[in-house]
């Protein structure tokens, strides 16, 4: 697992947080640059005027263009981007509207309001980032939200954003940001559980979810922007993931794409595992039917973290390679496998005593 | 609650498909006919109806937005020019009898495009504002001028965030120069294959070791070549007795797995050799069906794949409305907008079509030349028929959304676009392939289904039967 947060040792006299662009190179163009060295204890390591900040966690080699927040009175770095990683993530808010029965970031009550830094953090980015948007719900701080992706926007157009919201929050006055033709830079991430209220309601833990998204969903169809649909697949709803497919073919397939999405063990979805986990390697059928839609109707459909070897040879096209890097690991089973090398593989806190049956190196 | 007015058409006894303007597609008995017809539609219809998207509480719910988004989406046209036929040469080393352009022989002068020219096209590729470019090198025999096409793809992969060059060749004489252009990854071929080497040898080749040449060089093409690469299409003679078996085995037996089935086209030398083509509707139709009909049979059989291209392309447009990638079957279909032809004098034409017609002489459907840019005024002249939304036939019409309009074929027929519609060759032949779609999503029986399936690309079993109202 690649740590996103790591030991920061810094001199006594360093005693605000700061942000710092690492530069192994001398490249210091801005005022966030600072020359990254081999410390002679290991790590890495860099001076500002106060004084020395090291890095023992990080190889020289490994954060060259990395953005860290560095808080001197915990001794501790965030890596809010890592220069070589197609995952990087801002955590907006922890606060969240909704309470998902295998939530894997479990909402908190307070919220720090980081916005300034996030976005000097992506002004900083490297060229054509991609910068994941998470919470908590972002959307509960969608003005301040708005206002960071279009004052990124003004000063580097190359930055995209991946927003994942439970558009819980969109209204009509809103369609004066969507509509803005520069705003197809933000993939909006859009939970579809079921289309069932029921089943979604349950699922999310609030009453009249479904029926709130679908407001959503008649404003965000009268702007141009870019929608993804994800489905996280649980034992309530795989059921009703049939009907689920001919709603979103019907009305959502200009969405740019639809995943289905194999549970993480973390979080809630760890404590509740025994009732929302579905092993689709038992049963796949419900599966296939969504994928069969999809293809039908021009849906373009993923499946997300769902181990090669556990989908039948037929769609094994359609599961992607979708754990984040620092959160992959593979299993003593996966050794010798022949298509490890294309498959995503596992999450790092994956407990395989309750997991997939079907796990065959293939 | 509302509904979004249904038009439909009897596919068989008691049966009619029903379709809205944004392409949805359901099927019902003459009882839901009267009960819409009559404005006595039930509760359970109408629960049918919202409950799939195909009615409304008001047009600013859920369903109503979804509609007119779904509306929206099958009339939006795309804007940017990112689509070139181009003509580096007029002149080919065959002289096929269904030649539809009128080529000029191997050895004329001054039907290429001279160094003014090929300056103009290149500087007309920097003016546009696309960053992804899909070049068609037509002929004429293209690769005589491999040189050109190395110029072009060469400027274009300097220009461009991404190319994609497709090269119409007959395939006769694959020089070293020609394999080493067509071996880039972003080079494509486009062949013509009409079946064994007898039907080949008839209309194309001529010659035994013409013939011979061709398919060595196809072979060692596709040997050597990632699957997908190379791609082929046979055109036949509507009144003629083509063997549809051997054609499949031709295409099968090169790893082919996707035909074109085309009828002569109404053009250049084919107007005069095969003029009876005219109005070989029935005969073509026939031919074209029983080719279905074996497609359906080997899908169910499980032999491997063969897919024929356009039915596939209209089954899609009937599923789901705005596959536009084909420009023959689009609506609205707008002239100079996406593509564009520039002929090997340098010459606009807004499609292949409208070049061999203009050729021959029939009608001037030029519309500017890259040294003046585009003529406008007359491109403006040709949209005004270039959509069927609006006549008064086709709007009563359930495959609407589905179909397109063909303004240089029905110029090229009957030399005018004011025709009686349904009484075209356009319109019969496509009413022919949707009937049929409609008839077997509808049916019971799974089988032609199971094919389409596969067609699709739906990894395994069969695509659900359409949707029946009460």
């Amino acid at each position: 697992m690649i740590p996103l947060r790591v030991r920061a040792l810094c001199s006594d006299e360093i005693e605000d947080d700061f942000l710092v662009r690492l530069s192994a190179h001398g490249q210091c163009s801005t005022e966030y640059d600072r020359e990254i060295h081999p410390h002679a204890d290991g790590g890495t390591c860099f001076l500002l005027c106060e004084g020395i900040v090291r890095l023992p966690d990080l190889a020289l080699k490994d954060c060259s263009g990395d953005v860290l927040l560095v808080e001197p009175s915990r001794n501790i770095a965030h890596r809010l981007i890592r220069a070589s990683s197609p995952h990087n993530t801002f955590l907006i808010t922890e606060q969240c509207d909704q309470l998902c029965v295998m939530c894997s970031q479990p909402p908190k009550k307070h919220h720090v309001d980081l916005f300034p830094t996030f976005i000097q953090a992506a002004l900083l980015a490297p060229k054509d980032a991609v910068i994941g948007i998470s919470g908590g719900e972002p959307t509960l701080y969608k003005e301040q939200l708005f206002e960071m992706i279009a004052e990124v926007h003004r000063n580097r157009p190359d930055i995209q954003f991946h927003v994942l919201t439970n558009a819980q929050h969109f209204t009509e006055d809103d369609l004066t940001f969507l509509n803005q033709p520069w705003v197809k830079n933000v993939l909006w991430a859009i939970p579809v559980y079921s289309d069932r209220a029921e089943v979604h309601d349950e699922i999310v833990g609030k009453e009249g979810a479904l029926e709130r998204l679908k407001v959503s969903f008649t404003i965000l169809m009268r702007s141009p922007v870019r929608v993804e649909l994800r489905t996280v697949l649980l034992d309530n709803n795989v059921e009703t993931l049939p009907s689920l497919a001919r709603f979103l073919t019907r009305h959502l397939r200009h969405a740019e794409f639809w995943s289905i999405m194999q549970l993480e063990s973390i979080g809630y979805a760890r404590m509740n595992w025994d009732s929302v986990f579905f092993d689709h390697s038992k049963d796949f059928n419900q599966i296939a039917f969504a994928i069969n839609k999809s293809v039908e109707m021009g849906l373009q459909i993923y499946l997300y973290n769902f181990p090669l070897c556990t989908v039948p040879a037929g769609y094994r096209d359609y599961a992607v390679p979708s754990i984040s890097d620092w959160k992959t690991k593979y299993l003593d089973e996966c050794q010798g496998c022949s298509i490890k090398s294309s498959c995503g593989g596992f999450f790092e806190w994956y407990d395989h005593q309750r997991g997939f049956a079907g796990i065959v190196a293939q | 609650m509302i509904d979004f007015p249904l038009k439909f058409r009897e596919i068989a006894t008691d049966r009619f498909v029903f379709a809205n303007d944004a392409g949805d597609q359901f099927f019902g008995d003459e009882k839901f006919l009267d009960r819409y017809a009559t404005e006595n539609l039930t509760n359970r219809d109408w629960g049918f109806l919202n409950e799939n998207g195909l009615a409304a509480t008001d047009l600013k719910s859920f369903n109503g937005v979804s509609f007119l988004r779904r509306y929206a989406l099958r009339m939006a046209q795309a804007q940017t020019t990112n689509y070139l036929i181009l003509v580096p040469t007029l002149r080919c080393d065959l002289a096929c009898s269904y030649c539809q352009v009128s080529r000029v022989n191997k050895k004329a002068q001054g039907y290429d495009w001279n160094d003014e020219t090929l300056s103009h096209v290149l500087r007309y590729l920097d003016g546009l504002e696309t960053k992804r470019i899909k070049i068609e090198f037509q002929g004429g025999e293209p690769t005589l001028r491999v040189d050109l096409l190395e110029r072009i793809a060469g400027h274009c992969r300097k220009q461009f965030d991404s190319c994609e060059f497709i090269v119409c060749t007959n395939l006769q004489d694959l020089r070293p120069d020609v394999l080493g252009f067509l071996d880039h990854e972003d080079v494509f071929v486009s062949t013509s294959l009409d079946g064994d080497w007898t039907a080949h040898q008839e209309h194309r080749t001529k010659s035994k070791g013409r013939t011979e040449e061709f398919f060595n060089n196809i072979q060692k093409l596709v040997d050597r070549s990632p699957k997908g690469k190379v791609s082929a299409l046979p055109t036949i003679d509507p009144t003629g007795d083509a063997n549809l078996e051997d054609l499949i085995s031709a295409y099968s037996s090169l790893g082919l797995n996707s035909i074109y089935l085309r009828p002569v086209n109404y053009q250049g030398f084919a107007r005069k050799t095969f003029s009876s083509s005219r109005d070989a509707f029935e005969s073509w139709n026939k031919l074209y069906f029983s080719f279905i009909d074996t497609l359906i049979e080997r899908a169910n059989e499980n032999s491997e794949l063969m897919v024929e291209f356009y039915f596939t392309l209209c089954l899609k447009r009937f599923l789901h409305a705005g596959e536009d990638h084909h420009v023959d079957l689009r609506n609205p279909n707008y002239f100079g907008k996406d593509y564009l032809v520039i002929d090997y004098d340098g010459a606009f034409y807004p499609t292949d079509e409208s070049r061999m017609l203009t050729r021959i002489g029939q009608v001037d459907l030029s519309v500017g030349h890259v040294t003046k840019g585009l003529d406008f005024s007359k491109l403006e002249q040709l949209n005004e028929s270039a959509i069927n939304s609006f006549h008064e036939e086709c709007i009563h019409c359930p495959y609407q959304s589905c179909c397109g309009i063909d303004l240089v074929d029905d110029l090229s027929r009957y030399g005018r676009t004011d025709i009686i519609k349904s009484e075209s060759w356009f319109c019969k032949r496509h009413l022919a392939i949707f009937d049929r779609i409609a008839s077997d999503l509808s049916s019971d029986s799974p089988k032609a289904r199971i094919a389409y399936a596969k067609w699709l690309g739906v990894p395994k079993g069969t695509i659900e039967r359409g949707l029946g109202a009460p």
